[in-house]
């Protein structure tokens, strides 16, 4: 491993904002928080990242979204121990990591234990025991693991199912705001309003919770809220040259936002990180003052080994100024006139989820736009080692980026086992492909 | 033990094995005669409408010798071996010049990708040898929400058969091919009472051959050809082996088979959809059309791919019961990963009831590329033997 070797972050950004910290700061405070109403006997709710959690949101029923848990116990050096735990059970440790963490984790007897100094061993003490375990059908592994997870952890399994895409217009991202009946068959928003009224139901059985259609209407509307402040700090972003802030930035200040979507302080955090980028821009602040190349980043963050994306801004001036996390809220969320029919907007939300990002052509034509929009100089696209649901149609987004001038790289990574990351070899990787293929096409293209 | 002589001396063992064998035979005699052929991809495509409109089913099914020259182009590395090679086929023209259409059902989530593929190869680059495509989106988790969306679901792709046979399919011509299928699946089902039953007188490869047949010929002939073999196998020796239930993936062709009864064992049972899953649960010819369709191919055995932990412990358990095996095997190619997920849960509950189990994983197809396979095999069946022999 290369841990000991990688190199400290460049950027000044990674300081800069404020609602990145105070983001980390409202986590940690909301997760203790959750710890408190679990140990106090409420329901708690663990849910895969595409179901959708606007229904618990709005009946008040603590949650944790499983990709956000990998991410932090993936963040906190946690998966050696555990996929060792998932080997000892007789599981396979080199498959789903990414969904398989959680489980792994409800293996560890020591997960909600302290240590001589009192410290936890646990991952910010352990994950409470859910009484709800919640996915969706999107892939053959995943409602294995969750009702693995579930049993043990004594909790209701529930998986809702998926369906596939009959119509797919090219432009979703136009349609998906105000037009999703153009945008979606017909009978698959109605199978997915079924699937919300079965879900409904099942939680009201379970935890004695009424669903109030009132308040989704209500929290719907401050997710419009949350996810338009993000499309106008995407598209501020877009506009700058050169950029204000970094993916190193966005990704946390969004992504940590976007699991607590429905919320009040979601929505005027998502405010505060426009307007604090906003005075950067108008102040005209870059975050990396030489910027040169703006690079676009596909694929699941690197959770372990953030300051990846940092490498290459004093040696070349290339950013990293594109992630699908500010994007997709930008692009993905926004559901408006919801006062209509509240479940059905949340059904023309969260059917589309993972088609946006893993179904061709949708992904592909998103991703042309965007670096379009972005004025991307070069594409880095990590193809996921060992998940099928992320396995994405990878020959079309490079030939589709390629086809308009964009250079792709493209490279086989976890996002969150550390032990398969080599931080040496893949900054060699993007060195190169800066040199050979980033640099050649944009002198070649204006001239530089 | 593989094929045995006696097996090879019937005349209807041997005419399911010349169909087995030469798999493009009877496509190529049907078109011919100006008839449609629809090409399988994923074991639920209900034959039953195929057949219902006057065209012939035939599996789509993978060549191990074939370079994959399209498939590494276009799928990443985490597809199983053999949809890839199945892939390269439908790709690189094989099949556009076998069947009119291909019908894909969402059987695995890895098949459901090689349809949004093809989906997309058609939109980009039209040129490819594709033909033309249908897609059934089942759904398999069982409530009453989701049997009446397959309804829907089974409704549209009946629309789409009708379009390429250019006929409405009535509802008497799905009765006859219901009553069609269900006496196929009848056949193998006495069939298999000679491999279950307390006397197993047919092998593992040779009922996979009296099986398999059926992807590539028309029904019909096949039951006969099934009944005869029926009737000649009663008088074939009894195989004295231990017995054994196969778990995992799709074998397309008999050669893990041969080598697993080589070493003295014997596949009593499968659970895999080239072989005992073919012909579970009838098409209920009481239920109106649609729902006899979705009923047959919703709720029959689980699949190893589309259900839960839970479901596949039971699964496994009831036909290891039903085939009255003593130890089984679990055998999955590399990156064919859902099964492995249930191993653990399934390996406990088996050897918590005294059946032994030996576990095979990430291995490569096709099987001679595995190394050192015959021996642990070897060394499998040699611990079953003698535990047998010890009592």
């Amino acid at each position: 491993m290369a841990d000991e070797k990688r190199p400290e972050s460049k950027s000044s950004a990674v300081k800069k904002l404020k609602a990145t910290a105070a983001a980390s700061v409202y986590q940690k405070q909301w997760f203790a928080g959750l710890k408190a109403r679990v140990d106090a006997g409420e329901d708690f709710g663990y849910l895969n990242a595409d179901v959708p959690m606007e229904v618990l949101c709005a009946m008040d029923i603590p949650y944790v979204v499983n990709q956000w848990w990998a991410a932090i116990c993936g963040a906190k050096r946690m998966t050696r121990k555990y996929f060792g735990l998932l080997r000892d059970a007789g599981y396979r440790d080199d498959l789903c990591s990414y969904c398989a963490t959680a489980f792994a984790e409800s293996l560890d007897p020591d997960d909600h234990k302290v240590d001589a100094d009192g410290k936890p061993l646990g991952p910010w003490g352990g994950l409470p025991d859910p009484t709800l375990a919640i996915t969706r059908l999107t892939c053959d592994c995943q409602s294995k693991i969750f009702e693995l997870f579930a049993k043990n952890h004594g909790a209701s399994f529930y998986a809702m199912e998926n369906t596939v895409a009959r119509k797919v217009p090219l432009k979703w991202f136009e349609l998906a705001p105000d037009r999703w009946e153009e945008l979606y068959d017909t009978d698959r928003i109605d199978a997915g309003v079924e699937e919300l009224k079965e879900l409904i139901r099942f939680l009201e059985m379970k935890t004695g919770k009424m669903f109030d259609i009132n308040r989704l209407e209500y929290v719907m509307n401050l997710i419009n809220e949350q996810e338009g402040w993000y499309r106008k700090t995407r598209d501020l972003i877009a506009a700058c040259h050169p950029v204000p802030v970094t993916v190193v930035d966005t990704i946390n200040a969004v992504m940590q936002a976007q699991w607590q979507r429905g919320s009040e302080w979601a929505a005027v955090h998502a405010k505060s990180l426009y307007e604090e980028v906003k005075a950067l821009a108008d102040a005209g602040v870059a975050a990396v003052p030489n910027e040169k190349y703006r690079l676009m980043w596909i694929g699941r963050g690197i959770w372990h080994d953030f300051s990846f994306y940092q490498r290459f801004e004093q040696k070349y001036g290339a950013v990293f100024v594109w992630t699908m996390y500010l994007a997709m809220g930008a692009d993905a969320y926004i559901r408006n006139h919801v006062e209509k029919d509240p479940l059905r907007a949340l059904a023309a939300r969260y059917i589309g989820m993972e088609d946006f990002l893993h179904m061709p052509p949708w992904n592909n034509t998103w991703y042309v736009q965007q670096a379009a929009q972005n004025d991307i100089d070069g594409v880095v696209y990590m193809v996921p080692e060992n998940c099928m649901q992320a396995v994405e149609g990878s020959y079309f987004i490079k030939k589709a980026l390629e086809d308009a001038g964009i250079p792709v790289l493209t490279f086989n990574a976890d996002p969150v086992d550390a032990r398969k990351w080599n931080a040496d070899s893949m900054t060699g990787l993007v060195d190169e492909f800066i040199e050979t293929r980033v640099i050649p096409t944009r002198v070649k293209r204006k001239g530089e | 033990m593989s094929i045995r002589e006696c097996a090879l001396q019937s005349k209807a063992f041997a005419a399911l094995k010349d169909a087995y064998d030469n798999r493009e035979t009877a496509a190529a005699k049907w078109r011919a005669e100006g008839k449609k052929v629809i090409g399988e991809l994923g074991c639920d495509v209900p034959d039953e409408y195929i057949i219902a409109a006057g065209m012939l089913p035939i599996h789509v099914y993978a060549d191990p010798d074939r370079p994959l020259a399209e498939t590494n182009k276009y799928l990443e590395y985490a597809f199983d071996p053999v949809v890839r090679a199945q892939f390269e086929k439908i790709v690189d023209g094989t099949y556009n010049s076998q069947i009119d259409a291909l019908a894909i059902s969402n059987s695995t989530d890895v098949i459901i990708r090689i349809f949004l593929y093809l989906r997309e190869l058609k939109r980009v680059e039209p040129e490819k040898p594709v033909p033309p495509i249908a897609f059934i989106d089942w759904l398999f988790t069982r409530n009453r929400m989701h049997q009446v969306r397959n309804e829907l679901t089974l409704s549209l792709f009946k629309q789409t058969v009708e379009e390429w046979a250019g006929r409405e399919i009535s509802d008497e011509d799905l009765t006859a091919a219901a009553k069609i299928c269900n006496a196929d699946r009848q056949a193998l089902r006495e069939m298999a009472k000679l491999r279950h039953g307390d006397e197993v007188r047919i092998s593992g490869s040779e009922a996979l051959v009296i099986i398999g047949s059926a992807f590539f010929m028309e029904r019909e002939a096949h039951t006969e050809l099934v009944k005869q073999v029926t009737e000649d196998a009663k008088t074939w020796p009894v195989i004295d082996a231990p017995r054994v239930f196969f778990t995992g993936s799709n074998q397309e062709d008999t050669a893990l088979y041969d080598l697993i009864e080589d070493q003295g064992l014997v596949i009593v049972g499968e659970d895999h959809d080239w072989g005992d899953r073919y012909y579970d649960r009838d098409y209920n010819l009481s239920y109106t059309p649609i729902c006899a369709i979705v009923d047959r191919y919703m709720l029959r055995e689980f699949s190893s791919k589309k259900a839960f932990v839970s479901q596949r412990v039971d699964a496994l358990n009831r036909e290891v019961d039903a085939a009255g095996a003593k130890a089984v095997v679990f055998y999955t190619n590399k990156y064919e990963e859902a099964a492995s997920w249930d191993y653990p849960s399934q390996k406990q509950s088996l050897e918590g009831r005294g059946i032994a189990t030996a576990g095979f994983f990430q291995m490569h197809w096709p099987i001679q590329n595995n190394e050192n396979l015959a021996d642990r095999l070897a060394e499998f069946a040699g611990s079953l033997k003698g535990g047998a022999e010890n009592g």
